[in-house]
């Protein structure tokens, strides 16, 4: 299930946030976006999930043109995000917010469904919620409520959240903003693992390198809201362009 | 044509004056953030202030016209710079709340000082007629609509080249960034609201000759504002006066075209309410940017744990009980209050549970009431099926209401349902669908069980399982749903729920049970009238159930024991929507939307004084309305981010 | 003399800022860098105002200005430039001059904006909104030529800008220099910035992590801060 996209072009009024990117992020493998400040990335994912309408360009999961589609309807294809404001269920406990994120995606627009949850269903949501929270190692938690943990924690029930919704691509937004080395480094293995054993396909918008250059196979580096350059770490590493995008022109 | 010319005249010029109102209304919103409920009470209370002057002091007339339009004012807009600065960072729910609270205070006192029967106004301008373009036009008429239009003209051109007015527009843009340039954000709003207090005063004295002094009607017609301020979608001030001319020509026009049909008479006063009804509809999420808007605040943990809790329900059902012991001839009030409790479960269910304000609250409870009486007198059907019936009506209606809640949020939602109510009150009450051109239906009790105590046991019960409704849907898969529906429905959406249909979902089990607490209503009383089930009930009921929303889940019971219980042992009053027991709820309300703006900020190191405003359109700087939507929606979590940002920064 | 002095400050309940001193000693530019979040724009919102420190105390010229408003403060002579374009995009960019002159004349606001950016002269009636990224900018630095600051505040004023606009933009920062104003500047472009700075802050986590003159700063080090890694290994 790729996520594939074409020429997405995203204006504001009369400012170009996001211009022609086009990109892939495949299963199986952590795509990097990166860019400096203001350079698209948060908008080219709001457009991925659905959040905004691009004024041009095409958005396809595996191969099927979803542009049009409410974000509800490209989650339950598989489409899964986190948020770099980490929109937590604040009044929620740990273990309810990730379980939600498995019965919003079971209720998903059936009345019935949503005010009763049948017991098969109880079993499943059960088990996404352990998995899920053992995935994070978040499990201590379960019972504290989202809204007093820390910035590191909440990042984790984040993601624990959107991996008990079994979703195939996973779109994180700026992951480890607000952690110290050392939970980004954890937050890292963390992703690396959850590929591994479930095959699914990431794209991390990201300015931290350190993480960048660990986790992701391959790098779309965005500038201006266009793609100035991708490969793989090595060669973004070793690109002026690229360079020269985050440090001014005489940095090159 | 020319038959149409008198209305077209007469529509030109209350449209006038209700296009002046709406400027300041719009004004006061848009340099402030905070939506003016009570604008409307604030023309009825400078229309009083000139009638107790003239009438009730014999004072000249220009003597009274000085204290209503030029002393009052300032001393509303202290008080509304004053409660509006305080409800900085407050929640959507509780600005709602907070200005409500002051209509109550105001519209209330009106009442129980003045009564609710009309008075006379005293004419002060000449009732003479003069000829202009082949229609007789009163000069007392003319007269008011110059004035409102030099009002709005002058104010335009104030608002467009005077220092003042520009700041005032660059405060609507950003706050911030004006006081980086060395202008007080709040010196800036202060003079707004003493425009938009002006604005509405001159409208209440210039209304009130035309339609009599009865605080209500003035309440409600410069509520015609609130249906101007939507056509210009609540930013444009040339628009909006240009929506108040419209609303009243098409209100004159309807007057023509309906008159001599008893069921359409209500359509002309309605018709501002269809107007912001339509708009609310047709504009949606992209053109209304509610600018105050804020994220909600999420619910208190529970007071009691779940086993105290249980053994505490059992002893408040075992006290219900026995109250027919306890309270002799009151045993009808504590009836009554069975109902309420009803009625503010399901009202629970919709502002704390979900986090949507509905002002058509008490329209739902008539639709029950009514259907009832149908059902169980025309259609001659068993007593509980009928009941049950009505609370079935009533979910289609509450469905309706729910169109706004899908397409809005917050501010327009609660106004676009209190347009709905005002619709619903004013045009479809008095037809067949409803209570008729009579007004009253009768409704009857279950075989055997009609006596005042048995029947009181059968509302204990009702009230028993609704309440245990209500707590089932707490617990259920939905008030999970609905509990982070109030956090973030971003992430819901994103996460694969359905969100519009959780939004019906829950409207629709809130109208059942307000349908059959009316069908239940109209039993206890004998009779299903729309009287008691007016949109000042509507506001009255939210007030009342947010003064008591420290009881948390137990709110509805604390609600209907101070809405129909405490007044019966005050004043002797029917219930709470009569005599001063509004201005307490008013007063209480207000009371408790401060005290939790500012236990909210208290929170908080961002000072009070200072809130971060909107730090425009950051990454893009652009002035489109999408970007002006990204900032409003993000702008708390924005600081919100940062904090975390810190927070963990902090930590090392 | 703008003097911040142990200041600590956060966002609904929690600590961006914590024990940060830096001074902006007259007639000086001070570069204040640091990865994103270290708290550079929070550091800015409290020195103008915005935002008031939970602890600390700022001083302006020997004055003790902790817990002033910012409209005080810009009637003292601090002038910011926020994050993001500075300009009410629903004004005329003649009403935006007007606000920035703070009460005194408008025409001589217009006149000054212009001679320093002669571009804006062709805009005044236009929206401010309606200008590219660039003139936006422009259009908010005006500030600091409207009025006579003491300080400017400057933040990311180079951000999602074209090459050509940047290279504008640092002359016009040089300029005000030069004038006489002293400058605190966030920047990305970290070695314009260093090259205009007298001193340097290099703030972490919410802590500053060196104060000093641009030339001791580490070059490979900075990057590191900057890209998270050294860029070659």
């Amino acid at each position: 299930m790729t996520l594939r996209v074409d020429g997405l072009t995203v204006r504001f009024g009369g400012n170009t946030a996001v211009d022609g990117a086009t990109f892939e992020a495949p299963l199986g493998r952590v795509t990097g976006l990166i860019g400096p400040n203001g350079a698209g990335k948060t908008t080219t994912f709001n457009a991925c999930s659905g959040l905004l309408r691009p004024s041009a360009g095409q958005i396809r999961l595996s191969g099927k043109d979803v542009t049009a589609m409410v974000p509800s309807a490209r989650a339950q294809r598989g489409l899964g995000r986190t948020f770099q404001r980490m929109e937590l269920f604040d009044s929620l406990t740990v273990e309810q917010n990730v379980a939600i994120g498995r019965e919003a995606r079971l209720a998903r627009s059936r009345p019935l469904k949503q005010l009763w949850c049948p017991p098969a269903e109880r079993t499943e949501v059960r088990e996404a919620t352990e998995e899920a929270l053992e995935l994070c190692e978040i499990g201590a938690l379960r019972r504290e409520t989202a809204g007093s943990l820390s910035t590191g924690q909440r990042r984790l029930v984040d993601l624990a959240r959107v991996l008990a919704g079994g979703f195939t691509m996973l779109l994180l937004d700026e992951p480890s903003s607000g952690l110290d080395t050392a939970e980004t480094k954890r937050f890292g293995e963390i992703v690396i693992r959850v590929v591994a054993e479930r095959g699914c396909g990431v794209l991390l918008v990201e300015h931290d390198m350190a993480l960048v250059m660990s986790v992701c196979e391959y790098l779309y580096v965005l500038d201006f809201g266009e793609l100035i350059f991708e490969g793989t770490p090595e060669q973004v590493r070793a690109s002026d362009v690229v360079r020269a995008a985050y440090l001014g022109s005489e940095a090159a | 044509m020319t038959d149409l010319l008198p209305f077209l005249v007469i529509g030109l010029t209350t449209g006038s004056v209700y296009g002046l109102a709406a400027m300041g209304l719009v004004l006061t919103y848009k340099t402030s953030g905070i939506f003016n409920f009570a604008h409307g009470a604030i023309a009825a209370l400078a229309a009083y202030a000139f009638y107790e002057v003239k009438v009730v002091r014999g004072l000249p007339w220009p003597v009274a016209l000085l204290v209503a339009v030029v002393v009052l004012p300032p001393l509303v807009a202290m008080l509304m710079e004053r409660v509006t600065r305080a409800l900085a960072g407050a929640t959507t729910t509780m600005k709602i709340v907070a200005t409500i609270g002051i209509q109550l205070i105001i519209t209330g006192a009106l009442l129980a000082h003045y009564g609710a029967a009309g008075l006379t106004f005293p004419a002060f301008l000449p009732a003479d007629t003069i000829e202009l373009f082949g229609v007789y036009v009163g000069i007392d008429q003319l007269v008011s609509a110059c004035v409102a239009a030099l009002g709005a003209l002058g104010f335009f051109v104030f608002f467009t080249f005077s220092p003042l007015g520009v700041r005032m527009r660059a405060v609507v843009d950003d706050p911030d960034l004006l006081s980086l340039a060395g202008t007080s954000p709040f010196a800036v709003r202060s003079w707004a609201w003493l425009i938009g207090s002006h604005f509405a005063a001159i409208s209440g004295v210039l209304l009130a000759p035309l339609i009599g002094l009865d605080a209500l009607l003035l309440t409600l017609l410069v509520v015609q504002a609130y249906g101007a301020a939507a056509v210009g979608l609540f930013a444009s001030l040339p628009m909006t006066y240009a929506g108040g001319l419209l609303i009243g020509v098409l209100a004159a026009l309807a007057t023509n075209v309906v008159s001599g049909s008893v069921v359409l008479s209500g359509l002309p006063p309605a018709m501002p309410f269809l107007v912001l009804f339509a708009v609310l509809l047709l504009a949606g999420k992209r053109r209304l940017v509610d600018i105050g808007a804020t994220r909600p605040t999420p619910p208190q943990p529970p007071l009691l744990g779940p086993r105290t809790a249980r053994i505490v329900a059992l002893v408040v059902i075992g006290i219900g009980i026995a109250v027919p012991f306890l309270v002799g001839a009151k045993l009808p009030v504590y009836a009554n209050a069975l109902v309420f409790v009803l009625i503010f479960s399901s009202l629970q269910l919709l502002v704390r549970t979900s986090g949507q304000v509905s002002l058509a609250h008490a329209g739902l409870v008539a639709v029950g009431a009514a259907t009832f009486s149908h059902l169980a007198v025309g259609a001659g059907l068993p007593w509980l099926v009928a009941v049950l019936l009505a609370g079935a009506v009533a979910v289609p209606v509450g469905a309706l209401v729910a169109i706004p809640a899908i397409r809005l949020s917050g501010l327009f939602l609660a106004l676009a349902t209190f347009g709905f109510g005002l619709l619903l009150e004013n045009v479809v009450y008095r037809t067949g669908l409803l209570f008729g051109a009579s007004g009253s239906l009768p409704a009857p009790r279950p075989d055997g069980l009609g006596g005042d105590l048995p029947f009181y046991y059968v509302l204990l019960g009702f009230a028993v399982a609704g309440v245990l409704l209500v707590a089932a849907v707490g617990r259920s898969r939905l008030g999970r749903l609905l509990r982070a529906m109030a956090d973030s429905p971003t992430s819901l959406a994103t996460l694969g729920l359905g969100v519009n249909v959780t939004r019906v979902t829950v409207f629709g089990i809130s109208a059942f049970l307000a349908g059959v607490a009316g069908a239940l209503y109209a039993s206890q009383g004998h009779s299903a009238t729309g009287t008691p089930f007016t949109s000042f009930t509507s506001l009255t009921w939210l007030t009342v159930l947010v003064l008591c929303g420290a009881a948390r889940s137990a709110a509805p019971l604390a609600a209907a024991i101070v809405f129909a219980v405490l007044p019966a042992y005050g004043g002797g009053e029917a219930d709470g929507s009569s005599g001063w027991m509004p201005v307490l709820f008013g007063v209480g309300a207000l009371l408790v939307a401060l005290h939790e703006s500012s236990a909210r900020r208290g929170r908080s190191h961002v000072s009070a004084e200072w809130p971060t405003g909107s730090r425009a359109a950051e990454r893009i700087g652009s002035p489109g309305r999408a970007a002006a939507r990204e900032r409003v929606a993000h702008r708390d979590v924005d600081s919100a981010v940062r904090v975390r940002v810190g927070a963990a920064g902090g930590a090392r | 003399m703008f003097e911040l002095d142990s200041i600590t400050a956060g966002y609904s309940g929690s600590v961006v800022l914590r024990d940060v001193s830096l001074w902006v000693p007259p007639r000086s530019v001070v570069a204040l860098l640091g990865a994103n979040g270290a708290g550079k724009t929070t550091l800015l919102r409290v020195a103008s105002g915005l935002l008031k420190p939970s602890a600390g105390r700022m001083r302006l010229d020997g004055v003790d200005v902790t817990g002033k408003p910012p409209h005080v403060l810009a009637r003292h002579g601090v002038c910011h430039v926020p994050e993001g374009r500075g300009v009410f995009p629903h004004l005329t960019v003649r009403d935006n001059l007007t606000i920035q002159a703070t009460g005194g004349s408008a025409a001589e606001a217009v006149e000054r904006a212009v001679s320093a950016f002669p571009i804006l002269g062709e805009k005044l009636n236009q929206q401010a909104g309606a200008l590219s990224g660039g003139q936006q900018q422009m259009l908010a630095l005006a500030h600091a030529y409207v009025i006579d600051p003491s300080h400017v505040l400057l933040d990311e004023v180079s951000m999602g800008l074209a090459p050509v606009v940047v290279d504008e933009i640092f002359e016009s920062l040089a300029k005000l220099a030069a004038s006489g104003c002293a400058l605190l500047l966030v920047e990305q472009y970290i070695s314009r910035a260093l090259e205009l700075a007298d001193y340097a802050y290099l703030i972490t986590r919410g802590g500053i992590e060196f104060a000093g003159e641009p030339g001791e700063l580490d070059g490979d080090q900075l990057t590191a801060k900057y890209l998270g890694t050294p860029l070659r290994s």
